[in-house]
């Protein structure tokens, strides 16, 4: 799991994308056509609900409807194994599309220090 | 007449050797105390006066040694080793076995602060260079590591959720070619799994 931190660190400095920086290149590049995100939860419910801001994410919608089924059920604490499934289903999507984002954006760089190599060879 | 007896009070209090009650009442000192050859004295000049305080003391006229006379007022108490009565023979059977002193022993002028309660001089398993070493190195090399860590974070191979949060939504058939690994499916964002 540390390869990415070896080449980051060490081997690829220059290629290995930064998390904390902005990804330079363009989010449609290579694609027919992509839509943005939208988040389904709204500000308002999320501030009904008291979420801290780590929480309020594009799963958001699905951690509402466990909560509510939580405080439902109480003090029935196996009662929401849907719901949780559900949440956590969407968690892992998630954190899925966002390791393919950080591939991406590496193939990506990759991809341009080679064009520059061979635009500086030839 | 009153007030002379008063002021003759007064006066006696303020000469006053004595000890408690009856010091105040007679301005003398009660038999029970100390007897005044058996106080310490001013610090001692010729041998004899040594020799007679040594003996005063319960000490060994070649063990005797003052302290230094520099107007300090220890007078001819003597000056004992600063060691606490933890360094002495615990198994050795002393009259006060919590003080580990003997009756009549001559007592160190901080002995309060040497008993086995508080102040400790005895020997540590390691010495001083070597125990300050340790402890610093240690903390020495914590502090790196802290600064390394932060000149080098370790991060999970994801774009960070509150930076890049406009991120275009994917469909899935175009990135079947990716291998999702199902082992990150355990680990999750830092807060996605509060319960």
């Amino acid at each position: 799991m540390g390869a990415h931190l070896v080449r980051r660190y060490v081997t690829e400095t220059d290629t290995e994308p930064d998390p904390a920086k902005k990804f330079e290149f363009d989010p449609q590049f290579g694609f027919a056509e992509r839509k943005e995100r939208e988040m389904i939860a709204t500000q308002e419910q999320m501030n009904l609900a008291q979420l801290p801001v780590e929480q309020r994410d594009y799963c958001a919608h699905y951690l509402l409807k466990l909560m509510k089924c939580k405080r439902d059920n109480w003090p029935n604490f196996l009662a929401c194994k849907h719901e949780r499934h559900d949440w956590d289903y969407c968690e892992h999507q998630d954190y899925v599309m966002r390791m393919k984002e950080y591939e991406r954006e590496r193939r990506l760089q990759l991809r341009k220090k080679r064009i520059e190599a061979q635009a500086q060879a030839a | 007449m009153a007030g002379v007896g008063f002021r003759r009070w007064a006066q006696a209090l303020s000469k006053g050797k004595g000890s408690g009650i009856s010091a105040l009442l007679s301005g003398c000192r009660a038999a029970s105390g100390l007897s005044k050859d058996s106080l310490p004295g001013p610090y001692p000049k010729t041998p004899e006066e040594r020799a007679a305080a040594a003996k005063k003391y319960n000490m060994r006229v070649e063990d005797y040694e003052p302290y230094p006379d520099n107007g300090e007022g220890f007078g001819d108490y003597p000056k004992l080793p600063d060691r606490s009565q933890q360094e002495r023979d615990p198994w050795y059977q002393w009259d006060h076995p919590d003080l580990r002193r003997n009756w009549g022993e001559p007592m160190h002028w901080d002995f309060d602060m040497y008993i086995r309660n508080r102040v400790d001089t005895s020997p540590s398993p390691v010495s001083w260079s070597t125990m300050c070493k340790q402890l610093f190195g240690f903390i020495g090399f914590m502090l790196f590591m802290f600064y390394v860590g932060e000149k080098f974070p370790a991060y999970q191979p994801v774009v960070s959720t509150h930076l890049n949060a406009r991120i275009l939504f994917s469909l899935f058939f175009c990135w079947c070619f990716f291998l999702t690994v199902t082992i990150f499916s355990s680990f999750k964002m830092a807060g996605s799994s509060f319960f």
